[in-house]
């Protein structure tokens, strides 16, 4: 097993995680709300909780309102588009709740591999050929249709199912079991149920009925028979106008009913003393229409199919986990074990999202609604807004300058090593950041760290022409050779010292200082085992930005506006929160 | 059934006319005028810290959700099947932007995550009943995690509130009930949640008022009596699937080419692990399968009949030609170095023997938390009241993930017949009691007698059952008149109930149950506001038996579903607070 590459990361806790501690006041005795002391310990990027609080750059977004980072967690969604990713089309917000979240033209995915299945004619030898024309083929097709994998070459006709038309392909698989067996939906099993009993003829009607009856209860068959049984059961025939009797009939016609309606809004506490008495007289169902359903415990059918495949044969958790809950499953037990059983499982569909700010409800992403399209209309995303943190060994020319420090190389225990982080200021404004990491990293391993420089100014984002116009020779800034004013009093005078307290390089809109860390050695008393990512050197580190802005009005607004309407005088702003850099991994003796 | 699809259409068209809120829905229906006149709100909506006027309108979609020690499931209520089960795994766990899954040199190391987490561990929310050293904290996020999952991937919802059902198993200790609900309220912010036992929710969704449910779950099995929606008694043991997929391991370790030797000298007590948990358990779902019952089931039954013929099939495993050789390959990747193993098929069935059987021991040699599931389906049913065990054990529903081995369920319930068609439903035991038992002298006139065959149940109330088809029991003279229990008899049918029968029946499962719970607009025995849960946490609930009692009693009928619509400030954990 090859080691992965390692790239130095950084990882930005939301603010939101703390919060969620205070949500209720600390001196109410709950078994969860114990951890007064929570702010008090640094945070421990290790700790199992911390990978559900840590976001890269690049998935923050960020309130302009509130000057507060925004993560997945902490904003409040709503849907623009449900579209199908597999033939884009856009689905109203109407039929998911009818149809379901899945796609229901004819997008698939193959059982086995995933893969996106396409329809093809069952007697054609060049299936490449018609995957397009299938829907337009001039000539009539007699053998019909099938869902074919063209990555492993899977196809419909394995599990015995084929089509009669190479279009709505979803609504014919719903009518189709596997081996080919036909299957009355819910809603058909109903409707014929009324057809016979509209029509005269009673021994027709019971011999259909039994046939109906006699067709393997399937969930949804199953759920709708115990659903109209204890509908049933609820509407008394003896207090026709009371509240929760009548489900069908929600007309406006009385006071009851209205407030009825209304009290469907209002959670949840809707029924009345009469509605509940009468909840408690339901009866048991009897009768498989009702819903009862004697278990067939015989499973040796099943076992012998089981003894006589392969390991191949058998479905495996994968594979039985991505099938979509099955209503039309013969039974309720033991769905879907052998590959002969699964089926082509339907796209799920998925949304186009905009999202606002929690607490100030304001838009901070609006994606275009048109499905093609992947350009957002609205999108405050936080790197504008707070600085970015990048990442690189430092290597020191001199007597030691021969070890090359590839970001790839391992790091040696005990070996102090020197990282340069760059951070950049997105935002108009002179930002001051203050940075603070534990002396030792938290963990079995500990590390020790030291931030050469803590505390310093980042210019601010200036108009990047001024600064071309005023120095001409800065066009190859990342070469340290280039000199000159990039790297203001350390570079050449001082002859590469490192010093305490003291920036190691100063751009435009971004400084770099030097962090020193001191490699744990990864020697376990007890023998143990590592754990995952145990080797790679992560520090905690806590930022805190603090710069005046210029209230509200005379700039683009890009730079965060105030909600004070006094303009000559500066707010002045912080933003703080912990933030997790992954610097290297730590050879293992 | 087409009118209460069309309904959701129409309250949104009254969201628009709200009157300001009113005074508290109980004195509002005292005074209810009879003129047509515009109601007040009885209940003020809740309105959770984020809220917006848009939030309103979401109220109509009640959330359920169903939580299992490996997987939650989610959907709207109404519908008949959850839209989505999101499993609990160590993908999840990691950070949001961790990508190395999706590399090609990755491999999940699971000798490390065994030594972190413990072998499989990382792929539970929750370690059963053990709240040691579990944290919590942890459990609620990966909850919000899977959840978040559920809604945008499979449920495709916004992040209105919505009012939710959750489904929970009823021995799930208050802290983790506590933590899990600290999460869903502080990141979801649903005006309230409803609490609903599983047990109770699968015997709604196989039609009964009274059933046991078998939970063959995956930290342990769970036997709940359920009687007339109240959950009488609770039984467990730790032969769950977990321990399934420990004995898979066992049994392919055994077979390793490297193992056996291994095996023997550091004996069975040492944890080392030499395949991946998600590879055991992969075969322990794909591969593994129960032998049928060895006693010779009763015959007057004709699936009996077919038990003994499947069971000849299998053993000599001769009869047809078309029967393969007996044995079967499975490949292996996660030992070092890979291999395909080629084991007996026979021996297929072996975890599944050790695990839930143990047949090979006495069965007085086993502590209570370790009973073999015949011997534990037994007690519980011996444990019962007479009367409630006479409905019970002829609605046995089996539910949880060992339901998918082959022929367990018909294992069990044999074997279960079997004791009882050996000892009827005799506490007692031993070889004295047999004597005296065979002894007509000593034998008392009203001494209870096991009669032939696992249909028979000697219960005195079998006698007048078919009287009146309502059951009492027959030591009770007259009942005094008892509203509810009138109130029962008045909606019950006539036709006699099945009981004192050992018989099985289907549910359509807890999460389908607690959709149609939710769907029949029965209101739960525990439902929690935002608010006030968020003021005072668990500590805020009463006991169940505080919470209004009366109006309770008079509201269930004697089920323990459903409840008053308000009880005012004071509310319950239902089962979760007594304990």
């Amino acid at each position: 097993m090859a080691p992965l590459p390692f790239s130095p990361y950084t990882f930005i806790q939301c603010p939101c995680s703390d919060s969620t501690l205070l949500a209720r006041p600390a001196d109410a005795k709950s078994p969860t709300g114990a951890d007064a002391e929570e702010d008090e310990r640094t945070f421990d990027p290790r700790a199992p909780r911390s990978n559900y609080s840590l976001y890269p750059l690049e998935y923050l977004l960020y309130c302009e309102d509130c000057h507060q980072i925004r993560c997945p967690r902490c904003v409040s969604e709503e849907i623009a588009t449900y579209y199908c990713p597999s033939c884009l089309f856009e689905v109203p917000s109407s039929n998911l709740k009818s149809e379901g979240n899945r796609c229901t033209r004819s997008c698939f995915q193959c059982p086995i591999c995933i893969g996106p299945l396409s329809v093809t004619t069952q007697e054609t030898r060049h299936p490449d050929a018609n995957l397009l024309s299938a829907d337009n083929a001039a000539t009539p097709h007699s053998g019909g249709f099938s869902l074919t994998c063209s990555y492993c070459h899977w196809s419909s006709t394995e599990i015995g199912v084929d089509f009669d038309k190479p279009n709505g392909i979803h609504a014919q698989l719903a009518k189709i079991r596997n081996g080919g067996e036909s299957r009355l939906t819910a809603k058909e099993r109903k409707e014929r149920r009324k057809e016979l009993s509209h029509r005269g003829d009673s021994a027709a009607a019971a011999a259909a009925r039994e046939e109906i009856e006699e067709q393997v209860p399937d969930l949804e068959n199953q759920f709708a028979n115990l659903k109209s049984f204890y509908n049933s059961q609820l509407a008394d025939p003896t207090a026709a106008d009371n509240g929760l009797s009548t489900l069908g009939d929600l007309g406006f016609s009385s006071p009851s009913s209205l407030s009825r309606i209304m009290n469907l809004y209002t959670g949840g506490k809707i029924s009345d003393n009469k509605a509940k008495s009468r909840l408690g007289a339901i009866r048991e169902a009897l009768t498989p229409e009702e819903g009862l359903l004697v278990a067939n415990l015989d499973e040796a059918a099943l076992i012998s199919q089981l003894h006589q495949s392969e390991h191949c044969d058998t479905a495996s958790m994968a594979q039985i986990t991505s099938q979509p809950p099955n209503l039309g499953e013969p039974a309720l037990h033991g769905a879907s074990r052998f590959t002969s059983s699964l089926r082509p499982i339907p796209h799920l569909l998925r949304t186009k999202r905009s999202k606002r700010c929690p607490v100030c409800r304001h838009i901070i992403s609006k994606p275009e609604p048109k499905v093609q399209t992947t350009r957002f209309r609205i999108r405050l995303v936080a790197g504008s807004y707070i600085p970015s943190i990048s990442i690189k060994p430092l290597t020191l020319p001199g007597p030691s300058g021969s070890s090359s420090s590839n970001p790839s190389d391992l790091l040696i225990s005990l070996k102090p090593v020197h990282y340069l982080l760059t951070f950049k200021n997105p935002i108009f404004e002179t930002i001051k950041v203050t940075l603070a990491t534990p002396a030792a990293t938290p963990g079995r391993f500990p590390s020790k760290v030291t931030v050469l420089c803590p505390q310093f100014d980042i210019d601010a984002n200036t108009d990047v022409w001024d600064e071309a116009l005023k120095d001409n020779d800065r066009s190859d800034k990342s070469s340290r050779n280039s000199g000159g004013t990039t790297r203001q009093r350390r570079g050449t005078e001082a002859g590469y010292q490192l010093e305490v307290g003291k920036i190691w390089e100063r751009g435009r809109n971004w400084v770099s200082i030097v962090v020193e860390v001191v490699p744990a050695s990864l020697r376990l008393e007890d023998g143990g085992m590592l754990r995952e990512d145990e080797d790679i050197l992560e520090i905690p580190m806590f930022v805190r930005i603090e710069w005046e802005a210029e209230n509200a009005g005379d700039d683009g607004g890009i730079v965060p506006g105030a909600g004070g309407k006094d303009k000559d005088q500066k707010e002045k702003r912080e933003l703080a929160y912990w933030c997790v850099l992954g610097l290297g991994k730590i050879k293992q003796n | 059934m087409a009118a209460p699809g069309g309904a959701p259409a129409i309250h949104r068209s009254v969201a628009n006319i709200r009157s300001p809120p009113g005074p508290s829905s109980s004195s509002h229906h005292h005074h209810q005028p009879h003129h047509p006149s515009t109601p007040s709100r009885s209940v003020v909506v809740p309105s959770p810290n984020f809220g917006s006027p848009s939030s309103l309108r979401a109220d109509e979609d009640v959330i359920v959700v169903d939580f299992g020690t490996r997987k939650l499931q989610v959907g709207f209520a109404g519908d008949a099947a959850p839209r989505g089960c999101v499993w609990f795994g160590p993908d999840q766990q990691r950070r949001v932007g961790d990508f190395r899954d999706w590399h090609p040199d990755y491999k999940y190391d699971w000798r490390q995550a065994a030594g972190m987490w413990g072998w499989g561990r990382d792929h539970e929310l929750w370690q059963g009943g053990d709240v040691r050293g579990t944290d919590l904290g942890l459990i609620g996020d990966k909850i919000e995690r899977a959840l978040r999952e559920g809604f945008t991937k499979y449920m495709l919802i916004d992040s209105r509130p919505r009012r939710m059902v959750c489904v929970f198993p009823s021995g799930l200790p208050i802290p983790m009930l506590s933590a899990a609900l600290d999460s869903l309220f502080s990141r979801f912010q649903p005006p309230t949640i409803s609490l609903l036992s599983s047990p109770v929710a699968l015997s709604v969704g196989a039609g009964v008022r009274s059933a046991l449910v078998v939970d063959l779950g995956w930290a342990e099995t769970v036997i709940t009596s359920v009687y007339e929606y109240r959950e009488v008694k609770t039984t467990r043991s730790v032969r769950g699937v977990r321990y399934l997929v420990d004995q898979t391991h066992k049994l392919l370790a055994k077979h390793l080419p490297d193992g056996s030797a291994a095996k023997s000298t550091d004996g069975a007590e040492e944890e080392e692990y030499k395949l991946s948990f998600e590879e055991c358990n992969d075969i322990a779902t794909r591969m593994v399968w129960c032998k049928p019952s060895k006693a010779p089931a009763a015959t007057q039954k004709a699936e009996g009949l077919e038990t003994l013929v499947e069971q000849d099939e299998s053993e000599n495993s001769a009869p047809s030609a078309i029967q393969r050789p007996g044995r079967v390959e499975i490949p292996l990747r996660s030992c070092r170095p890979p291999t395909t193993l080629n084991l007996p098929w026979e021996e297929l069935s072996e975890p599944c023997e050790n695990a839930f059987f143990d047949s090979q021991y006495s069965r007085s040699g086993f502590d209570d938390h370790e009973l073999p599931l015949d011997l534990l389906v037994y007690r519980s049913l011996l444990q019962l009241p007479l009367d409630v065990r006479a409905l019970c054990m002829s609605r046995i529903i089996f539910t949880g993930g060992g339901t998918n081995v082959l022929g367990l369920r018909r294992r069990i319930f044999d074997d279960v017949s079997e004791i009882v068609r050996e000892r009827g439903w005799e506490a007692v035991q031993g070889k004295a009691f047999d004597q005296m038992r065979a002894n007509p002298k000593i034998k008392r006139k009203g001494a209870r007698q096991a009669t032939g065959g696992p249909t028979g149940v000697a219960s005195p109330s079998a006698e007048n059952q078919e009287a009146d088809g309502v059951w009492h029991d027959a030591a009770n003279t007259l009942p005094e008149v008892d509203p509810i229990e009138e109130q029962l008899k008045k909606g019950q049918d006539k036709r006699p109930r099945v009981q004192g029968q050992l018989r099985a029946i289907e549910s359509i499962g807890a999460w389908s149950g607690a959709s149609l719970i939710t769907h029949l607009k029965a209101s739960t025995v525990s439902t929690i506001d935002r608010d006030v849960w968020l003021q005072h946490g668990a500590a805020g609930a009463s006991k169940a038996a505080d919470v209004d009692q009366k109006s309770q009693r008079q509201s269930l009928g004697p089920g323990g579903l459903l409840r008053a619509a308000n009880v005012g400030t004071s509310w319950t954990l239902g089962v979760w607070g007594t304990g």
